[in-house]
């Protein structure tokens, strides 16, 4: 390996940067993840850093049930995050509908048809040690090596 | 003229607000008042107004109902805060022009419950495309 | 709504400062913003066409999934709307728990929309320290009802659970904490002259708007409308002898400050209500039968009412839910951003209305 590449992957352990949508959650699953934000948890110890900026991000969480307001939104986000990239999906919502995905509503669940999803999060809400156990075990996976495995 | 230039086609979206039970009830209680269809009132109030204002008529026509008996007497029967603040349908210098006219209708020897209604239909009248 | 003139500038539906997707459009001259309006249609989920003609075991869960924040409170109005139908007495103990945890919930829900706003001003030191505190909220609506977020806590008859003595006596120690330490966060608000600088005379709300908008909960009672808040009819609130909380001002400011003094409010309330409690049954017996009916209570944001309609088997034939956001939502955008003096204003006025707009749009 690389002496460049393995001072990638050190930089890259210490600074994933994460976004989140909405895409028509009941709120519940938002506050979760904000929650991880609070000093209980500290999620900026582990150096993830919430930025809500699309631009900057590299992991992308996905919350909510995908309504039609989204539709050509959704896609373009998603390639606007520069790679590597990843998206996860928080609670029940994204992937299956959760209590939403019933006959006359508008959602049209899994998010999975509109975006590629890399984990799930189930629960309605999942715990924020939850949401933060995936970003975390799921961040090497993506960022690790990232150049070399592309080539 | 200004246009958004990424702006998505809401009739649909707003249509969905308008159909559920308050408001569908409020659009076709003020229909009735105006003297027009309710599906020519939904697609007037589509045209003008935005999702969050919609969302919030019926709150916005109990509140202007309650606020009655401020006005002139014969402005309130012909609802000129309720029409022109509350519930935003037309512009106030029409509302006027309208009050002044079911005046000019009494002063000529109409009754007043006739004129009121008949401004009424004037004020449907302004909402038709 | 008319264009005035050329220069719109939309924010959002994805905003580092908006916890949730909303299109606010600002018809601005240089920075002075002379109209707004908000878009919608993001969150549109469809729920009260789901919720007819499902039974109200199922109905009263997606009722509190209208909004996850403040879920206790649609649980309550909800039951207590099949309650006024069919006649369902509720238990002394039962009512008393039922505020205890309604008011957890309003301190939580109080604590995260003044942390937004902390953190949309760029305070982010008193923004933490708030949702630090707030986890301390959270766990005890954990304690007694089994779940943080979405806890179905309140059925027909009662309540679910019983409190237990170990746990009420934690709870009175939580409160305590939380009371010292709030008390010296509003301290730190009132008296940062940069906070002042930024939220004093920015987003003035008049009464005569308020109004106009039927705009209710904290942003109305910083307008001065104390009679707005709901909880002066409702039974257990008028036992404990509930005098709502107001201010004048009615900009950002009295805004977070009212949210503030509700929070020390609810502390007390809930301490009123531990007092109270004597042992006995928590749980009684009804069957919900046809009727219909439009209960409203007072969520943390403000009013909330729900139209329901039930048939002899307790089915929902017809329900419509009408959340405080939608209001408050309105006033802010068309009222309170009007006049706002620079665009950096507008995220930080729109968040110190708390809008959530995942009730907005059901
Ligand atoms: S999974 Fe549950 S808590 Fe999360 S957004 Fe969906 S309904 Fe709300």
């Amino acid at each position: 390996m690389s002496i460049l590449q393995s001072f990638k992957n050190l930089v890259r352990s210490r600074s994933i940067h994460v976004a989140y949508v909405d895409v028509g959650s009941c709120n519940g699953c938002d506050i979760e993840v904000l929650a991880c934000l609070a000093p209980r948890y500290d999620i900026e110890q582990y150096g993830i850093y919430v930025h809500n900026n699309p631009r900057e991000a590299d992991i992308l969480l996905v919350i909510g049930a995908y309504t039609p307001g989204w539709e050509d939104k959704l896609q373009g986000l998603w390639e606007k995050i520069p790679d590597p990239k990843v998206a996860i999906a928080i609670g029940n919502c994204p992937i299956s509908g959760c209590v939403f995905n019933r006959p006359h509503s508008y959602v049209n669940p899994p998010v999975s048809k509109h975006i590629p999803i890399a984990a799930q999060v189930p629960g309605c809400p999942p715990r924020p040690t939850e949401i933060l156990q995936a970003v975390l075990s799921l961040a090497p996976e993506v960022f690790k090596d990232y150049e070399r495995r592309k080539k | 003229m200004s246009r958004y230039l990424y702006e998505k086609d809401l009739v649909a979206m707003k249509y969905a607000i308008l159909i559920s039970t308050r408001h569908d009830r409020l659009v076709r209680e003020i229909a009735g008042d105006l003297g027009i269809s309710h599906q020519n009132l939904r697609r007037y109030m589509i045209e003008r107004f935005d999702m969050i204002l919609m969302e919030n008529l019926p709150a916005r026509y109990e509140a202007g109902k309650a606020e009655t008996g401020n006005d002139a007497p014969l402005a309130d029967a012909l609802g000129r805060v309720l029409y022109t603040r509350y519930i935003p349908l037309l512009e106030r210098e029409r509302m006027n022009a309208i009050l002044g006219q079911v005046r000019e209708m009494i002063e000529n020897g109409t009754p007043q419950e006739e004129a009121v209604s008949r401004g009424k239909r004037l004020i449907g009248e302004e909402l038709r495309p | 709504m008319k264009k005035t003139v050329d220069v719109s500038i939309p924010i959002g539906p994805v905003h580092p400062c908006f916890k949730e997707p909303a299109r606010v459009k600002c018809e601005t001259r240089g920075e002075y913003v002379l109209s707004a309006e908000c878009e919608l249609g993001y969150m549109k989920k469809g729920i009260e066409l789901i919720m007819r003609g499902r039974p109200w075991q199922e109905v009263m869960f997606l009722a509190e999934r209208i909004c996850g924040i403040c879920s206790v409170i649609h649980n309550m109005v909800f039951i207590e709307a099949l309650e006024k139908i069919s006649d369902i007495p509720v238990p002394e103990r039962g009512s008393l728990l039922r505020v205890i945890v309604n008011e957890l919930d309003r301190m939580q829900s109080h604590i995260l929309a003044n942390f937004s706003y902390c953190y949309t001003i760029e305070h982010e030191t008193l923004g933490m320290y708030l949702l630090d505190i707030r986890e301390s909220a959270m766990d005890e609506l954990e304690r007694i009802t089994g779940a943080r977020v979405t806890c179905a806590y309140i059925v027909p008859g009662g309540v679910r659970f019983d409190l237990r003595d170990e746990d009420a006596v934690h709870l009175r120690a939580s409160l305590e904490i939380i009371e010292r330490d709030m008390k010296r966060y509003i301290g730190m608000f009132e008296g940062g002259p940069l906070i002042a600088l930024r939220s004093k005379d920015v987003g003035v709300l008049t009464k005569e708007s308020a109004k106009e908008a039927h705009a209710v909960g904290p942003t109305a009672r910083a307008s001065g409308m104390p009679e707005t808040d709901m909880r002066l009819h409702h039974p257990t609130y008028q036992k404990l002898n509930f005098k709502p909380v107001f201010r004048t001002e009615g900009d950002n400011f009295a805004r977070i400050m009212v949210r503030f003094e509700e929070i020390l409010q609810s502390i007390d309330l809930i301490r009123r209500c531990l007092d109270m409690l004597k042992p006995g049954p928590i749980r009684g017996g009804g069957i919900p039968s046809a009727g219909e009916t439009v209960y409203r209570g007072e969520a943390p944001r403000g009013e909330l009412s729900y139209y329901v309609k039930t048939d002899d088997a307790g089915r929902i034939v017809d329900i419509s839910v009408q959340t405080p956001s939608i209001m408050n939502i309105e006033a802010c955008t068309h009222y309170m951003l009007k006049g706002v003096a620079s665009l950096a204003d507008v995220p930080s006025t729109f968040i110190s209305a708390d809008p959530c707009i995942a009730c907005t749009e059901r």
